[in-house]
């Protein structure tokens, strides 16, 4: 991994966004998986979370975006993607919103596992640092508490608007 | 997934987290800051009597004002909103102008020796002083005002050249009635009444609180001339001129006043 500082900050930017997501998921689907009986709005609520997830991609790739704006060349693309296969892995979360890869669920998870893992390494790698260990640790989960929040914040606004365009389509018919 | 590994999951996910939030909660890696050496105020004073004597030139025990290097500034805030007006009074003195000295004078100096004051910097309760300002000589460096409309603000009579005007609607007077250690610092809190007759028809006097700092004695020398003996005093406080009968909007309520005096034993 490249040790720079940008390449750090760019780091944290990837698990600001994704770290939250893998435990939102297992809380959403053993919230719903507990009842005694599915009823049908739960399943269609759990069945949003790709969606929210393809909302963080989303986000996540204009903020690349405009990191980069206005040289989009390639070669400045070269230059300032300091994980580019990480970064690529990312953005490839807006494939979520195409509803055939939305229904396999379990693919978010897979998909986000992979920054949590990173964050798991990091975490790890940290806990040999006996000098600035703990202050990068209280770093690492002060961001993975803003990324929980931020992960939530997308359900939470997918779910809402998902009431909002059930409710149009009812009133229409 | 199914419950039993959504619950895997969810423990899983949990230990880590948890893991994490508790060792980060940890403060191992705190700067263990030494303690304050002292919040205490270090107040040093000396034991120096200042006197003003009969001002005899020559005589080093006895302290004259430094006129040339002194001033009485005040400041206000510009129709009471915006930044500082400031100004000086170009003729002032250390004197209690009594009733029979308020009068004019054909001089182009002061006409009254600056003799009533007392320094003790180690006995307040023994300092007093009693100074004046002429207040048609308020200089803002603006001819057509200090000549124009401040001369009607402050209800006087403009400059004669050649005369000190020292009559009773042209001087603003300062008595000390008490000055007593500042437990904060190494200044001194001072009492005095102000007393200015302006617009009002009779003199108007305010009781007001202001604090006075001590520039210790230090002895000068430059060239080949003989070395002397230096000290300041400098006296701050403010008043409000709507209690003085001032009306003017161009200034604010509030004004400051800076007494920077200088003396030595030349």
């Amino acid at each position: 991994m490249n040790t720079s500082f940008y390449a750090y900050l760019q780091q944290l930017e990837l698990l600001g966004f994704f770290t939250g997501y893998p435990l939102l998921y297992a809380a959403t689907l053993f919230i719903a998986g507990n009842q005694p009986v599915k009823n049908n709005l739960k399943s269609r609520v759990v069945s949003l979370l790709p969606f929210a997830y393809a909302l963080v991609g989303t986000l996540y790739l204009g903020l690349q975006l405009k990191n980069l704006y206005p040289h989009y060349s390639f070669e400045n693309v070269r230059l300032s993607i300091q994980h580019p296969w990480l970064t690529g892995w990312a953005i490839l979360a807006v494939l979520f919103w195409i509803p055939f890869l939305a229904k396999k669920k379990v693919l978010s998870l897979f998909h986000s596992l992979v920054f949590f893992f990173l964050f798991v390494s990091d975490l790890l790698s940290n806990l040999k640092q006996p000098s600035s260990g703990a202050a990068a640790i209280r770093n690492d989960m002060k961001i993975y508490t803003g990324s929980l929040l931020f992960n939530l914040s997308a359900f939470a606004l997918v779910v809402c608007l998902f009431f909002i365009a059930n409710y149009f389509k009812r009133k229409s018919q | 997934m199914k419950l039993l590994s959504n619950k895997t999951l969810m423990l899983l996910l949990l230990i880590i987290s948890g893991s994490g939030y508790i060792i980060s909660c940890t403060h191992d890696d705190d700067l263990l800051l030494p303690p304050p050496a002292s919040n205490t105020v270090v107040i040093t004073r000396g034991t120096h009597i200042h006197l003003p004597g009969t001002l005899t030139t020559g005589d080093s025990t006895q302290w004259k004002v430094d006129k040339a290097h002194s001033g009485v500034l005040w400041s206000t805030n510009y129709v009471g909103a915006a930044g500082l007006l400031t100004g000086r009074f170009n003729q002032f003195g250390i004197h209690n102008v009594t009733d029979a000295e308020k009068q004019n004078y054909i001089t182009t100096g002061q006409p009254v020796k600056d003799t009533s004051w007392a320094f003790y910097e180690n006995e307040p309760a023994k300092t007093y002083f009693n100074g004046y300002v002429q207040i048609n000589t308020s200089n803002t460096g603006e001819p057509g005002r200090d000549a124009g409309c401040n001369i009607k603000a402050m209800g006087t009579t403009l400059i004669v050249p050649g005369t000190q005007n020292l009559t009773d609607s042209n001087i603003a007077q300062i008595h000390t009635t008490k000055v007593e250690f500042d437990p904060l610092s190494n200044d001194y809190i001072v009492t005095l009444n102000l007393t200015w007759h302006g617009l009002s028809p009779t003199p108007i006097t305010q009781s007001i609180v202001g604090k006075l700092k001590y520039v210790p004695q230090a002895r000068v020398q430059f060239g080949t001339a003989a070395a002397y003996s230096v000290f300041g005093l400098q006296l701050e406080f403010q008043f409000n001129c709507r209690d003085f009968l001032v009306a003017s909007t161009s200034i604010s309520d509030k004004i400051n006043i800076e007494c920077n005096m200088n003396f030595n034993n030349k």
